[in-house]
């Protein structure tokens, strides 16, 4: 069972931030509680407040700034992302990804943004975000601040968010003209063993600039530089790509990888060179198609 | 005394008003409250989908969904599938397909099965097994139950869709 605390359901941000303020310490944010109400049922951690934020209208809804940027509220859960339209149309790897993670009830009522204030290691989205550049709003009674993805997980189930912010939405740039934005994981239990983003730009027939983002293997999710830039003026068709994944994937034997049930460093790090074969594919097919 | 707060909610179509605590789960509620047994709890971890409801349509974890969160929605459960003693199709297909044997998962994978068939009513198997990674059941090797849900379909085209997206 789960220990009893006692539950506020605040209509605004405002309210939520005087909820915290009049809150003892071990108050928590609720939003589809598929993480929150787990640890708690295992007595991993307690509290005696919980505040619901999925009353509150401006964490929900999906739209595309004047900018073309694509604003997801921090409520909203992976299978309103991954049916949204816009998603599909503007980062179709983020709506794919969303429609494969966990299974349909964790779909139907995790959130975006409580997977990201939660910084699992093996967070699905996370990995994207990171290689899109995507950034995200947060609200507290310092006021607002904008952060970018790169800085907010700064450790195992550890943010950069203070514990009054609310995170309120999330911004993930519109797609360059020839840009391409591409994920794939491969998952033994319920959550990835290893994932792998690529970002990249196709200019005349070649990768003009890429970013390779590896999940699931470190703490956090992290930018591979060494990955991404070998990419990098490699030729889209033919052995030149070829080559230029192989040299990708080598330059993953730098990550230091942890050891986990699903298999040993070594192990994890040549699935995700594997995984950044498939994703760099689907980027380029992406940005051709947006050439 | 603790905390406790009233919910109005529709289970299978009737009203209740039930006083519950916060930290009550659906399933709780349900099985304790209503007396409505027939959602199963197993995992207590939304990983075996043996409690799974569908709430305002959508299939959830009775298990680590709080009640509270119920509050002014509409909740379906297993013993709402039958209409005036007549079992629904997908219910009837397990029958005919020999889709469970020990019957512990049967419940949450008709309730999976719901969802999926409202959603695409002529659904492809892929859409099938990715409606159903969920819910675990250990008897059947799930091919029976995969079976009975394409059975229980809307004879005729099948969708061109892929699971996912
Ligand atoms: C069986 C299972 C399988 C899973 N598989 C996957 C997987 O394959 N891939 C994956 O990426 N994830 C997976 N998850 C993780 C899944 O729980 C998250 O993806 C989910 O989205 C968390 O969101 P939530 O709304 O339920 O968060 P909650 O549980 O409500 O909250 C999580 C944390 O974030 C805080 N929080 C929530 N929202 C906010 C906010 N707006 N502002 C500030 N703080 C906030 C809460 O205080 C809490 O600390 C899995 C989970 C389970 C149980
Ligand atoms: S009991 Fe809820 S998913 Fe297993
Ligand atoms: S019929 Fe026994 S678990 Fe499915």
């Amino acid at each position: 069972m789960i220990p009893r605390f006692s539950l506020t359901r605040p209509g605004s941000i405002e309210e939520a931030l005087d909820a915290f303020d009049r809150a003892a310490d071990d108050v928590a944010y609720l939003a589809g509680g598929t993480e929150l109400l787990q640890v708690m049922k295992m007595g991993l951690a307690q509290f005696t407040t919980l505040i619901d934020l999925k009353g509150i209208a401006e964490l929900k809804g999906i739209s595309v700034l004047p900018v073309g940027t694509l604003r997801i509220g921090a409520t909203s859960t992976h299978r309103d992302i991954e049916r949204s339209p816009l998603v599909r149309e503007r980062a179709a790897g983020l709506a794919r990804l969303e429609s494969r993670i966990a299974n349909v009830r964790v779909r139907n009522a995790g959130t975006l943004g409580g997977n990201l204030a939660f910084a699992e290691p093996h967070s699905d989205p996370a990995t994207f975000l990171l290689a899109c550049g995507a950034s995200l709003t947060l609200a507290g009674r310092a006021g607002r601040r904008e952060l970018e993805v790169a800085e907010f997980a700064v450790g195992p189930l550890a943010t950069a968010r203070e514990q009054d912010e609310v995170l309120v939405e999330i911004l993930i740039p519109a797609a360059r003209p020839g840009e391409g934005r591409a994920y794939d994981k491969i998952a033994f239990f319920e959550r990835p063993a290893a994932s792998v983003a690529v970002r990249l730009t196709v200019v005349d027939g070649s990768i003009a600039d890429a970013t390779v983002a590896v999940g699931s293997l470190t703490d956090t999710p992290v930018v591979v530089t060494g990955a991404g830039g070998a990419l990098q003026g490699a030729p889209v068709l033919g052995d030149g790509f070829a080559v230029a994944l192989d040299a990708a994937a080598m330059a993953l034997g730098g990550v230091e990888a942890m050891a986990d049930l699903n298999g040993s460093a070594d192990y994890k790090r040549h699935l995700a060179g594997v995984l950044l074969g498939r994703a760099a594919g689907v980027a380029v097919r992406e940005a051709t198609a947006h050439a | 005394m603790h905390e406790t707060l009233e919910i109005r909610l529709t289970v299978n179509e009737r009203s209740e008003a039930v006083r519950i605590e916060p930290r009550e789960t659906l399933a709780d509620v349900l099985r304790e409250r209503l007396s409505l047994t027939g959602t199963k709890v197993s995992c207590d971890a939304q990983v075996c989908g043996a409690c799974t409801v569908l709430v305002d349509d959508l299939a959830m974890s009775g298990c680590t969904f709080l009640a509270a969160d119920a509050d002014g929605r509409s909740v379906r459960t297993v013993e709402g599938l039958a209409r005036d003693g007549r079992l629904s199709p997908v219910q009837q297909a397990f029958i005919d397909h020999a889709a469970f044997q020990c019957g512990f998962c049967t419940p949450g994978m008709l309730m999976a099965a719901t969802a999926i068939l409202e959603e695409h009513p002529r659904p492809s198997r892929d859409q099938v097994v990715h409606g159903l990674e969920g819910n675990l059941c250990r008897c059947t090797g799930y091919e029976p139950i995969i079976e009975a849900v394409l059975a229980a379909a809307d004879a005729g085209t099948v969708d061109e869709g892929v699971a996912g997206w």
